[in-house]
């Protein structure tokens, strides 16, 4: 398990170099915030002026070297609009994002799991096709559009619930639930395929031999067994719901880590930006690892292999 | 005078005193004002750190610009200095500060502080866009006495004035020297003091901002809410929306959300004058393009009257913007004749595609020609992509084959430096910001050694080229108004007859307004950003506000 971990370990510092590699020099393709930054009737001189000033003025491949010697040193820079350490900036905003994760997912699972399991134990009839509906709509729905028709409804119109920004449990219902919507539709999906295939199992033609109650096969032990495939997906989940908040968070001026790279994408701050990538990689990197390790404890099979 | 005689006379002179500060007590400073905005920018309270926008919409809340504005027309006016004047041999700009001024922490604001702040806006840490240029052409800044300082500048610069006020750059902020030099630059950043009617209280970072009004009356105006929260809400929809359940009493908006505004029982508020939306040619002068058809003025003219602005201010803008003015003017423009302007663009901008047609086949393009034209929309005007896609088919119908590209803003900055090879010989979208003063803007386009030399260029300088710069060289030096006048008239005239940079409308600040969070008011035309309207705003339970 140990040799295991360091393999995943040494795989995951490879990949992060590739991936700040890849952001440094991708990012400063898109081209420069000192454009965004002067206004109309600014002079060749004033934008010399203000790349010297933002230490953009040497040639990329030093910028490069510079990045990697003061990365190696936990330094990944400044960030060019808010004059804060890039890091900061990310840990400051981070905390907002991982406050609405956790109730989406939980949701998403509360409503996508028996749906899936509804699915696959009246499969092809009507209610498993009702499922199927829920699941594409969920995938199909873009969150952008979701937040703004429940915006209508719940606030402007019945004005039940605040229309965003961060507050009090009255604040998070509708993120959240824009946020999870979508993985309704993946949980209630890998839930019924893995369901019908565990119903096929031998142990679960035993258990209904040895007499017993169709709910405990079903509950218990079906549902236990094809939760395992859905212990991967929900780190895959998490990942996407930190990159994948930048929807909502924009829709409902949550201000968190998506909306954070939104406006380092908009306004080319190349190190916040670079920053954000690298740290959202090592969080999905870590948290997969988590599962990965989880999964070979409850799969002594993982183990093994 | 017996011992109780000055007593009296004493609590007379307190009571006469009480009953003139009692009402601007009692009848300011309740609730708070909920502004959400769609943007923040660098949201930080050091004004060396933030561009103009961002300066303009929340750091004017708390500190005071050299130069303010003309409420009534637009232009510049007094502000933390009452008065200025330029002396004989053009070089030295004398500014006479307001007195009476305090900073938030009760520190007097002296010409010390403005000269303090000028020089921290030139320091080299600062990301003021116009320091380079300011270090350059400011010699020194020295101080006469508290409430008297001078900026001498290597050559005449008569636009000085304006570019201390917001409506130009930011550089014109005060900051308190003492307070500053006395806790440090990063403290200041934490905990930043200026002279505005509101006092800072705190930033969340990606939220908002909240103010706090200062309890005497302020030469701005004394504030009528108790509070002020600046807040981010990106997504215009979610920006109404917050509006319509009272969550913010004024937005920000966009022209396509005005009409859905309205009939959510918003109120909507133009603010006249912001922006013009254009097109302009790039690279047209190059022997390259010789025999093009951009080449040819009376072409780009006929491209012009191809574009029926009024269907554009009705449709693309829902009737809140109007016929421009020519390049970079505004009726509030200083040292310009708006009226005889007016009359003039009224006639050259009219929708006239028989005659467009006309000048083509004359022109020998009677099938018309191939035409690239860049789209894009500069930050804050996002509606550019509408009108330009809007121009780009009006174009098609007198047989102009368009080649139309989408840029974003941030993709299309590149292409205007250096030789411009994908921009050359066709046109795009463009903007110019409402803004009193006309020359710098002029320059950023026209002349030679400019990003975007429209007429000409270092090496290629031919006749309308030489005289512009010829023009905009005496103009800078010119003292007297009406020469001034006379000058920027034939400044504007130079540009025009080029056709080169053609305004298709001219734009407006939108906001929609909760009448039940925040009372009528007028906004300072010209000005987009509220941020030196806030504390002029009335509570809704007050009279409305008038300039």
């Amino acid at each position: 398990m140990k040799r295991y971990i360091v393999h995943r370990l040494l795989q995951g510092v490879v990949l992060l170099c590739l991936v700040g590699t890849i952001v440094f020099f991708l990012g400063r393709l898109t081209g420069n915030p000192v454009d965004l930054m002067l206004p109309e009737d600014a002079t060749p001189e004033d934008r010399v002026s203000m790349i010297k000033a933002l230490g953009l003025d040497g040639p990329l491949y030093r910028q490069f070297f510079i990045f990697v010697g003061n990365a190696l040193h936990g330094d990944l820079g400044m960030s060019i609009r808010m004059r804060q350490p890039a890091t900061e900036a990310f840990f400051s905003r981070l905390p907002n994002t991982l406050a609405i994760i956790p109730w989406s997912i939980l949701l998403a699972m509360g409503v996508g799991i028996p749906l899936g399991v509804i699915a696959a134990l009246n499969r092809g009839n009507v209610l498993d096709r009702a499922a199927g509906t829920v699941a594409v709509l969920g995938v199909a729905t873009p969150g952008f559009f979701l937040g703004i028709l429940l915006i209508f409804v719940f606030s402007v119109e019945l004005g039940w619930l605040p229309s965003g920004r961060m507050g009090g449990p009255e604040h998070y219902v509708l993120p959240v639930i824009t946020l999870g919507a979508f993985l309704v539709a993946g949980f209630m999906r890998l839930v019924r395929s893995s369901m019908l295939e565990v119903m096929e199992s031998e142990f679960v033609k035993l258990a209904r031999i040895k007499g017993l109650s169709e709910w405990v096969v079903i509950w218990k032990h079906c549902l236990r067994n094809a939760l395992i495939p859905v212990l991967t997906l929900w780190g895959v989940f998490v990942g996407n719901l930190i990159t994948g908040a930048i929807i909502t968070e924009t829709v409902f001026a949550w201000p968190g880590v998506g909306r954070l790279t939104y406006e380092a994408v908009i306004f080319r701050d190349f190190p916040l930006l670079q920053a954000i990538i690298i740290l959202k990689s090592i969080l999905i990197l870590s948290i997969n690892l988590l599962v990965d390790i989880l999964y070979a404890y409850v799969d002594p099979r993982i183990r093994l292999t | 005078m017996g011992h109780r005689q000055a007593v009296m006379g004493w609590a007379f002179a307190m009571s006469i005193a009480a009953a003139a500060w009692s009402p601007l007590q009692a009848q300011t400073q309740k609730g708070t004002l909920i502004f959400a905005v769609e943007s923040l920018a660098a949201q930080t309270m050091d004004p060396i750190l933030e561009a103009r926008p961002g300066n303009a919409t929340y750091q004017a809340a708390m500190y005071d610009a050299l130069i303010g504005f003309n409420i009534e027309k637009g232009g510049t006016g007094p502000g933390v200095a009452e008065r200025w004047e330029l002396s004989e041999d053009g070089l030295t700009w004398t500014f006479h500060i307001r007195p009476g001024q305090k900073f938030h922490n009760g520190d007097p604001l002296t010409a010390h502080d403005a000269q303090f702040s000028l020089r921290r806006q030139m320091a080299p840490n600062s990301l003021a866009s116009a320091a380079a240029s300011f270090r350059r052409t400011i010699k020194s800044i020295d101080v006469s006495d508290d409430l008297t300082f001078r900026v001498t500048t290597v050559t005449p610069q008569i636009g000085l004035p304006a570019l201390l006020s917001r409506a130009v750059a930011a550089e014109g902020a005060i900051m308190p020297k003492a307070y500053i030099e006395r806790v440090g630059e990063e403290e200041f950043r934490r905990k930043p003091v200026g002279s505005g009617p509101w006092r800072f209280t705190r930033s969340v970072p990606g939220d908002r901002i909240e103010f706090e009004a200062v309890a005497g009356p302020h030469w701005r105006g004394t504030p009528h809410f108790k509070e002020l929260h600046i807040l981010l809400v990106p997504e215009e929809s979610t920006r109404v929306a917050m509006t319509r359940t009272g969550e913010a009493g004024i937005a920000s908006i966009g022209p396509e959300s005005m009409i859905g505004a309205a009939r959510g029982g918003l109120e909507v508020l133009s603010v006249p004058g912001t922006m013009q939306a254009l097109f302009q040619f790039w690279g047209s002068y190059l022997p390259a393009f010789k025999d093009s058809p951009v080449a040819n003025p009376r072409v780009r003219r006929a491209l012009s009257l191809a574009i029926d602005r009024q269907q554009i201010i009705d449709h693309v803008m829902n009737g809140k913007a109007s016929m421009p003015y020519p390049f970079d003017a505004f009726g509030y423009t200083e040292y310009f004749d708006a009226a005889k302007w007016r009359k003039w663009s009224d006639d050259a901008f009219r929708y006239d595609p028989v005659l467009a047609k006309k000048i083509l086949t004359e022109e020998g393009y009677p099938n018309g020609f191939e035409l690239n034209f860049a789209n894009t929309a500069l930050p804050g005007t996002q509606f550019m992509v509408d009108i330009g896609t809007a121009v780009a088919d009006m174009w098609t119908k007198i047989g102009v084959r368009v080649k139309l590209r989408h840029y974003e803003w941030g993709s299309f900055a590149p292409l205007v430096r250096g030789d411009q090879a994908l921009l050359a010989g066709g046109a795009s979208m463009y903007r110019t910001v409402g803004r009193p003063d006309m020359p710098w803007r002029f320059e950023a386009s026209f002349a030679a050694d400019s990003e975007q030399h429209l007429i000409g260029d270092k090496t290629i300088c031919e006749a309308a080229c030489q005289a512009f710069a010829a023009v905009y060289k005496d103009l800078l030096a010119e003292r007297d108004p009406v020469k001034r006048t006379a000058l920027t008239d034939r400044m504007v005239e130079l540009v025009s007859e080029t056709w080169t940079a053609v305004p298709i409308i001219e734009g407006m600040g939108y906001y929609a307004i909760n009448a039940r969070k925040a009372g009528k008011f007028t906004a300072i035309p010209g000005r987009h950003e509220l941020g030196d309207v806030f504390e002029r705003i009335p509570r809704p339970d007050e009279a409305p506000w008038k300039k």
